[in-house]
């Protein structure tokens, strides 16, 4: 019974979603001090299951029969771990929302949303069998939707609108590859899927329903080529729903890929190879979009993007590497762990930007974060922390990353594809640190064009001050300091699915580590001098130089190819065929009925010479003649009967033949 | 007396009460609503008890040997007869508001008892002939409240279904004289009741029959090629009736398909015959064309209407893989887009009593001004597209997993792909109506939102509707136990 503790950080979420909304009908202050309590409250409950987890308990909960299948839930220390930083981030997310959403409408819904979501995520990250998985991640989903549209504003109903779209179609197509791996394996439990699998007598059966599945929790990652709604989606959600989106949300879909690969896929190369070709695309296009980016927040959702590429490529060497996977593994679960961190931190700094201006654009902004000492800092931790300066988390997970890239170099068939991988990871390193440049130097160090039209006074509050600045100290603590902090996560991570021990102790400072940062940066600093301050800027009349979007407009994956197909190509094609079929029967009926049917009575002629019961036989068939030839219908079975005898004299002259 | 005798109670009830509803003293509103409603839940309790107590079967007459009029409960009785009682009783209850401002209320009551009495031979029969009966009496009996407004478009919908529906049944006749030539008997049996030493040589013929039967008890469950009067005679009835005809009766015809094919011709016989595959196909295309043809709809109820055809056709798909998981299913979707399609059409009806608008562009902000009406809406809505943890999840998740386990060449990966495309569409044309009726976008006009919530008579009906829709997805086992049971025996 002791295992049913599992479920409090599922429904306390639930359960207090509906009273915190009850109440906020009536009283603003009660909600806002009931929905920080509840997060408070989650969290708590997260460290008690973090605690149990460390202890060495492994608590298992099996609920039959509810959703059909019943729900099993597992607590180990990867899943309490991540289960606790889900759980930090709604607390200081919506430590900060209460600042953030003053002068939202609607923020009863707002709260509403934010707390099923926060239930749902935990229940993904706690799930031990697909379909549980499954169930949680739908409503995810859908609850998450109304924390992206939650300002109803054009721009962000299509937002929404788009990421709905991809969450319901990457939900289908999951549960397609959910039905089709249960058939085949007859189990989707985690701990079963790789024995079942390596039963199995042809492996490559399990490809098609792989594949379907990696379509719907990548759709939610933003992994290429789904990546579609995460420069659309955040820009346009309050910011502490953006850092949800990009912090622990992506994170679900990157969970559900690990399970992939460490449980049906364990040490498949083929599927190695597939992960990291998709996650060399989105490590790259999505930091090269951020790099082009003038909005804070849109160069930010880039930026996850490209992040989650990292991981990616992370999970795909961890397959190629086979049994010496650790250093893949340990970069995967850590970067995971840092790039949510440092989202949280680095989108409620755009969020203090945004509630102050309310306006995102580089140009808008630029300059207003001169003189203001501590978000300068907390900003500043974020750049130094996801570009991965030494000292900072960020440089941890990815030299781990780069050193298991390396490491399998040295192992594969033909290195020169995955030198290449290295080298495009070292540029997107490079890339990651100019856009964070471009970022900072921004609002920080420029100065402003023109003066703000803002309040002097207002600037951020002390709970919001708190909300971003624990996090924010948190980033270079975690970096100083790598052997027992970050090791110790990765180490009690390792035990999620077949992970297994390194081989040897990491040197974290070590010369050729140090290296590999040292050229990403110098990339950085190269694309940022070249490529930022001269082909992204302009000077305008005056000779201020100003930041411009060169990425051209049009060329979007959106709006080129998935919005045409999906809203008009494929309705119209589908409408026409179902129209026909549609009026089938009622066209077979109304043939019938005006030919061999024909029931109407012919109406009386206006002919004057025409009288009933006054007629001779003559007079009444060319009337009647003249009526049927001169109908459609007649003209139709004429038509028709000629057709056929047609094609009778074509078919015995075939046959004849 | 024979316990089993009080089947007869809730079987011929609702037609004593629709005789002495034009009484004098039941003419005005008060009497005539008490009287109404006590009917409808007496009708609930004494459908419960037979479904619990009876046992036997119970003889009404006797045409000749072979012939009779007989009732019975069996596992898919109890729920079915189970569902029409509490469908009717909230219908019912609806209709107190709804019907309020309408003229000619007391046919229409007179009507809605009748066709239940129908519906309760028809779920109670116990042979192919007391079957028939029902089912040609329910035709008739419901077509008046298809009739109800007596516009052009509701006397065009009413006689459409009304030629479908009988046209039909005659199909069904011809599968009832090949029964009675190569049967052992007419009634129903699990597993059929052909006779093995008359088949032979016959099984063209039987095959045909069999087939010709599923279309035409399938033109009630609006299935292709005689589903065009469902979307045309549906939304012209007052939404009560509406949501009656959609998510009840559409349901006598999928009853009627499972005795047919179950209990007279037998599954086995129609394992792997060309008229399995014809059938799955025609399923397959409605279920497409229902969604597709709701996705492009504009009139609220009219694409609620073409949302059945979809969904009654995931149901018979379900029948026609002629599997037990399939079959569980099947059942446990009857019950589920039951609850959900009278709750949609609840909604719809809701919406335009309170305000008139009939167009779902019309909709933008109504969440604001009927919030409880259009959370029902909203969730019912999420299960009929299928998510977890609503009820419509649950039973595609045991039709996708039938069909896949059946291996049928192609329909078995084909089926669970048109249901998800049809679910996307689903989503299509259910969710825009939800955004826009609580997301009205930054310019709305709040000021000119007013509360038009309708009373209890309304909500009450549509809480414990959405509340089924629940239940029924968190513990669809007390569905499915019943359900797998009676698959056991019949597949």
């Amino acid at each position: 019974m002791n295992d049913y503790i599992l479920l409090v950080p599922i429904l306390l979420p639930f359960f207090s979603a509906f009273p915190i909304y009850i109440v906020g009908r009536r009283s603003k202050r009660t909600r806002d001090i009931l929905a920080e309590t509840a997060g408070c409250a989650e969290f708590a409950a997260c460290a008690i299951l973090l605690a149990l987890a460390l202890g060495g308990n492994e608590l298992t909960l099996a609920i039959p029969n509810v959703c059909g299948r019943g729900i099993y839930l597992k607590l180990d220390c990867f899943r309490a771990i991540y289960a606790l930083i889900a759980a930090l981030m709604w607390m200081m997310t919506t430590l900060f929302s209460r600042e953030y959403l003053a002068h939202y409408r609607n923020r009863n819904r707002y709260y509403l949303f934010t707390l099923l979501t926060c239930g749902a995520t935990v229940g993904v990250l706690l799930s031990n069998d697909l379909f549980t998985t499954f169930i949680f991640f739908e409503i995810m989903s859908f609850t998450s939707y109304v924390m992206v549209v939650q300002d109803e504003k054009p721009g962000a109903m299509r937002a929404g609108e788009t990421y709905i779209a991809v969450a319901v179609i990457g939900g289908m197509v999951m549960l397609m590859g959910l039905l089709l791996l249960e058939n085949r394996l007859g189990t989707l439990y985690f701990d079963e899927l790789h024995t079942e699998a390596t039963t199995m007598a042809d492996v490559s059966e399990l490809y098609l329903p792989g594949a379907l599945i990696l379509f719907g929790f990548g759709a939610k990652a933003g992994m290429f080529p789904l990546h579609i709604w995460l420069p659309k989606a955040h820009p346009v959600a309050p910011a502490p729903a953006s850092a949800l989106l990009s912090g622990i949300l992506t994170k679900t879909g990157v969970f559900g890929i690990i399970v992939l690969t460490s449980g049906v896929f364990l040490h498949d190369a083929l599927w190695g190879n597939i992960i990291l070709a998709l996650g060399v695309v989105t490590m790259v296009l999505g930091a090269v979009l951020a790099v082009f980016s003038v909005d804070l927040k849109r160069t930010l959702a880039c930026s996850s993007m490209s992040q989650i590429g990292f991981i990616l490529i992370g999970i795909g060497v961890q397959a190629l590497l086979g049994h010496h996977n650790t250093l893949a593994l340990w970069g995967t679960g850590l970067h995971m762990v840092n790039h949510s961190m440092l989202k949280l931190v680095l989108f409620m700094c755009a969020g203090v930007v945004y509630m102050n201006l309310h306006k995102l654009d580089l140009n808008d902004i630029r300059g207003w974060g001169r003189n203001k000492p501590f978000l300068n800092f907390c900003f500043l931790m974020g750049t130094l922390g996801i570009t991965g300066v030494p000292l900072w988390n960020g440089y941890v997970s990815k030299t781990l990353l780069h050193e298991s890239i390396v490491e399998y170099i040295a192992l594969a068939p033909s290195p020169g594809i995955y030198r290449a991988v290295e080298w495009l990871f070292l540029i997107s390193g490079g890339l990651t640190a100019a856009y964070m440049a471009k970022l900072y130097i921004a609002i920080f160090v420029e100065k402003p064009v023109k003066p703000f039209e803002e309040p002097k006074k207002w600037y951020i509050g002390t709970k919001s001050a708190l909300a971003i600045g624990i996090p924010a100290l948190c980033l270079p603590v975690m970096g100083m300091f790598p052997s027992p902090l970050m090791e110790g996560i990765a180490r009690h991570m390792q035990g999620f699915m077949d992970w297994e021990s390194p081989d040897a102790a990491v040197k974290w400072f070590s010369l050729t580590n140090l290296r590999g940062a040292a050229v990403s940066l110098t990339i950085g600093a190269a694309v940022y001098f070249l490529v930022v301050r001269t082909l992204l800027m302009r000077r305008d009349e005056k000779g201020v130089k100003y930041y411009v979007n060169r990425w051209p407009t049009r060329l979007d994956l959106e709006e080129i190819l998935y919005r045409p197909l999906i809203q008009r190509l494929l309705p119209f094609l589908g409408a026409l065929v179902c129209r026909v079929l549609d009026n089938l029967t009622d066209w077979t009926v109304a043939l019938l009925n005006n030919t061999v049917l024909r029931r109407k009575p012919i109406p009386p002629s206006s002919d004057a010479d025409f009288e009933p019961g006054d007629f001779t036989p003559q007079i009444k068939r060319s009337y009647t003649l003249q009526r049927i030839s001169g109908s459609i219908s007649y003209s139709l079975l004429l038509f028709g009967a000629g057709f056929c005898a047609a094609m009778v004299y074509l078919i015995i002259i075939l046959i004849s033949k | 007396m024979d316990i089993d005798y009080i089947l007869l109670i809730p079987a011929l009830l609702p037609f004593a009460a629709a005789l002495t509803m034009n009484a004098k003293p039941l003419k005005s509103t008060g009497p005539r609503r008490f009287f109404l409603v006590s009917v409808l839940v007496l009708e609930l309790i004494f459908t419960a008890v037979s479904a619990f107590a009876v046992r036997g079967t119970v003889t009404l007459f006797a045409l000749d040997e072979s012939l009779s009029v007989s009732f019975r409960i069996d596992g898919l009785g109890r729920i079915f007869s189970l569902l029409v009682a509490v469908m009717w009783l909230l219908s019912g209850l609806f209709s107190q508001e709804y019907m309020a401002h309408e003229e000619n209320t007391g046919r229409y009551y007179v009507f809605l008892l009748l066709s239940q009495g129908a519906l309760m031979l028809l779920t109670y029969a116990a042979n192919y002939l007391t079957m028939y009966l029902g089912f040609e009496f329910m035709t008739l009996l419901s077509a008046p409240l298809a009739l109800h407004t007596q516009t052009d478009a509701a006397r065009r919908g009413g006689f459409k279904y009304l030629f479908y529906s009988v046209f039909g049944a005659c199909l069904g006749l011809f599968g009832f004289f090949v029964l009675h030539t190569y049967g052992l008997s007419t009634v129903f049996t699990p597993g059929g009741v052909l006779d093995p030493a008359r088949t032979v040589g016959h099984e063209g013929l039987i095959t045909a029959a069999a087939f010709l039967s599923v279309i035409g008890f399938g033109a009630k469950a609006g299935m292709f090629p005689l589903h065009a009067w469902l979307p045309a005679a549906h939304p012209e009835a007052p939404a009560g009736a509406s949501a009656l005809l959609s998510g009840v009766i559409t349901k006598a015809g999928v009853l009627s398909v499972i005795r047919v094919v179950y209990y007279q011709f037998g599954a086995d016989f129609l394992r792997g015959t060309w008229a399995q595959y014809t059938w799955l196909a025609l399923t397959l295309i409605t279920v497409f064309l229902g969604s597709m043809l709701a996705y492009k709809e504009k009139l609220f109820k009219k694409r609620l209407a073409y949302s059945t055809v979809s969904q009654v056709s995931y149901i018979l798909f379900g029948l026609a893989l002629l599997e037990p998981t399939a079959f569980t299913g099947a059942v446990l979707h009857v019950v589920v887009h039951s609850a959900i399609k009278n709750c949609l059409f609840f909604t719809a009806g809701a919406v335009i009593l309170k305000t008139g608008k009939k167009d779902v562009r019309e909709l933008r902000g109504i969440g604001k001004e009927m919030p409880i009406t259009m959370w029902c809406f909203t969730l019912c809505s999420l299960g009929l597209v299928g998510i977890p943890p609503l009820g419509g999840f649950v039973s595609k998740w045991y039709l996708a997993q039938g069909s896949l386990a059946s291996g049928i060449p192609i329909f078995s990966w084909l089926g669970p792909v048109t249901l998800l495309v049809s679910a996307l569409l689903t989503a299509g044309y259910l969710f825009p109506i939800t955004v826009s009726a609580f997301l009205p976008g930054s310019n709305f006009d709040y000021s000119a939102v007013q509360r038009r919530e309708p009373t209890r008579w309304i909500t009450v009906p549509l809480l414990i509707l959405t509340a089924l829709t629940l239940i029924t997805g968190l513990f669809p086992g007390i569905i499915t136990s019943v359900a797998s049971t009676v698959a056991g025996t019949l597949c």
